[in-house]
């Protein structure tokens, strides 16, 4: 399952040396101390063979699938739709806050959450019915290469989670190598109108954006989605705009956003945002689309 | 008067019987009886007994907290629009709850302890300016008193929720709309200690609601001591709103409402109306919690609106026919 990721945008030698070092590092990954408690702080769940598995969170869900554990979900949340397989999977409601006796119903064997104050009250009801829970929380990449090993070791599948880990950070390696030497223009990442959030230093977004040959013009603000001042927009006077399809309208379409340089000229980017809105198994592919946004040409 | 009372007996009845059968998931009458029996399928039996069962309970609880407390701070007020939230309980510790979540609190019972300390902090505020504003001056200044702190309150959690991620808003909001979603037995059982303790002595003390019921001069020639009578039944009524608070966020409307009706039932007398208020509060959030997690499962809607939505209409068909 996981080849589908390396056949779009590793060559074929690309995914010999990953499953290559794959092994080595699975050689050596005895020695490593891994840490003991998941995104949420608790204990982590055994490593065994997980027949009924119930993922609530959309990026988990397609590490599931990378991972080859597609066939053993037997739930999802509303928003999982990617790959087209997990539209399959019964349909379980929200991950934040879900129902516990829906998910309870679905007898899985393992829970995989969303790591957030809101599911802990879950997490503790699942737990008291026996059913093993792992939260996991995405916000930066080295996150997702984490919550790889982790997943790929409560489902028993150390070795693919290896190879897709490595997959991912060969595609975004071949991204920064395209764009290192290009000049890097400044962006301002749209994340919310009203009130204006951009997207800051704390989010995975900010790093596939200077991987894919850009400077944030907010990287320096810790938080993933920092409130900013129009103000300070314009003060910092990006030489580009990156938004979703949605937003573009309402930033074209607001005087004050007329007054940027960047609007004026037009220098408006369209983030496919179903695919770089969540930090998952196509990070890689993510960067490659935000590279030849930014780079056109430079990427074939 | 005792055919009404015996309805609203049955319909509670009818209502927690609801409560555990129904749910999202459907289990069929059959299995849960088996469940209840402690028998079956295991997952069944976890549905029934550890998800079902405790927030049946603890709804039961919320709702005849808040009925006795709406009852007796009506009665002590003297005023039909007196309820536990009006009074502070809920903005403090709302304003408690959000400031917990704000410092990046996420363990539930920490936030359940934050909103009770809030409740109560609101609570000695709202009692020290009424003793400083001269407390046997006005019934109306313990009202008055109340409503600017919640205002307070209000204001104190739109600044912290402000430049908040939305992570943190989302959690303050979920608790602000009330929700019994994540009761467990051990919560039932703190809330029926905070009622073991303060619902006896709020019946003990109905006697001197029907004293204030007739007016501060009245009472004291009743013997009863309006102003220590009126700050005793306050405080009380107040812990008790606080203890349903930290249980279950902010369930609205229950408090408002639930002793027009009980008083619609049973007329003024305060022992009966207390009683009568706890089992029509507990038949209410009960039925109410069951909408909010069956009727758009497996979403949840927030327990505060519907116990406003499943009310209103009640209420008003009541209203129509008292007149």
């Amino acid at each position: 399952m996981s080849v589908f990721l390396l056949a779009r945008w590793s060559t074929k030698g690309r995914l010999e040396a990953a499953v290559a070092a794959a092994l080595l590092v699975l050689a050596c990954s005895r020695q490593e101390t891994r840490s003991a408690v998941d995104d949420a702080g608790d204990p982590l769940p055994p490593a065994e063979m997980r027949t009924r598995i119930v993922s609530l969170s959309p990026a988990t869900t397609e590490l599931l699938f990378a991972l080859g554990a597609g066939d053993r979900l037997v739930g999802r949340t509303r928003w999982d739709a990617w790959p087209d397989a997990a539209r399959t999977v019964p349909d379980l409601g929200n991950g934040i806050r879900p129902s516990v006796e829906v998910v309870m119903a679905a007898r899985p064997d393992l829970v995989v959450l969303y790591a957030t104050g809101d599911n802990r009250d879950a997490a503790r009801a699942f737990r008291a019915a026996g059913i093993a829970v792992i939260s996991l929380r995405i916000d930066r990449i080295e996150h997702f290469e984490r919550a790889t090993r982790l997943l790929g070791d409560v489902v028993g599948e150390p070795v693919r989670a290896v190879v897709v880990a490595d997959s991912v950070r060969a595609t975004l390696e071949r991204v920064r190598r395209a764009t290192d030497s290009l000049p890097h223009p400044t962006v301002f990442l749209h994340a919310w109108e009203s009130p204006l959030l951009a997207i800051g230093g704390g989010s995975y977004l900010s790093q596939l954006v200077e991987i894919a040959g850009a400077r944030n013009v907010f990287a320096d603000f810790p938080g993933p989605s920092p409130q900013v001042s129009f103000e300070e927009v314009l003060r910092r006077n990006p030489e580009y705009i990156l938004a979703g399809p949605a937003t573009l309208r309402t930033i074209r379409e607001t005087p004050r956003w007329q007054r940027l340089p960047a609007v004026r000229n037009g220098r408006i980017l369209v983030m496919d945002t179903s695919l770089v809105g969540r930090p998952g198994v196509r990070l890689g592919e993510a960067a490659v689309s935000l590279a030849r946004l930014l780079h056109p040409g430079v990427l074939p | 008067m005792s055919g009404r009372l015996a309805f609203l007996l049955v319909a509670t009845g009818f209502a927690v019987v609801a409560g555990v059968a129904i749910g999202p998931v459907w289990v069929a009458p059959a299995d849960v009886w088996r469940a209840l029996a402690g028998d079956g399928d295991p997952v069944v039996r976890a549905i029934v007994l550890d998800v079902r069962a405790p927030r049946v309970a603890l709804a039961l609880l919320v709702g005849a907290s808040l009925g006795i407390s709406g009852a007796v701070l009506q009665g002590a007020l003297r005023n039909a629009l007196a309820e536990p939230y009006l009074l502070g309980v809920s903005g403090g510790a709302a304003a408690g709850a959000v400031l917990a979540v704000a410092v990046g609190v996420s363990a539930p019972s920490v936030i359940s302890v934050a909103a009770f300390a809030g409740a109560l902090l609101a609570v000695a505020l709202v009692m020290g300016v009424a003793r400083a504003a001269g407390w046997r001056a006005d019934p109306r200044v313990l009202l008055m008193a109340g409503v600017v702190v919640g205002a307070f309150a209000n204001a104190a959690i739109m600044v912290l929720l402000a430049g908040a991620p939305a992570e943190t808003t989302r959690g303050a909001l979920w608790w602000m709309m009330g929700s019994l979603g994540a009761a467990q037995w051990r919560d039932a059982a703190r809330l029926a200690l905070v009622l073991a303790v303060t619902g006896p002595a709020l019946l003990h003390w109905a006697r001197d609601l029907d004293a204030l019921a007739l007016g501060h001069d009245a009472a004291a020639a009743l013997g009863v001591r309006p102003e220590q009578a009126s700050r005793r039944l306050f405080l009380t009524a107040s812990l008790l709103a606080a203890g349903t608070v930290a249980a279950a966020g902010l369930v609205g409307f229950v408090g408002l409402v639930v002793p027009h009706i009980a008083r619609g039932l049973v007329g003024a007398r305060h022992r009966a109306v207390l009683s009568v208020a706890a089992i029509a509060g507990g038949g209410l959030v009960v039925a109410a919690d069951l909408a909010a997690r069956t009727v758009r499962a497996p979403a949840e809607l927030p327990l505060g609106a519907v116990t406003a939505i499943v009310g209103v209409p009640f209420f008003l068909s009541l209203l129509r026919r008292i007149r």
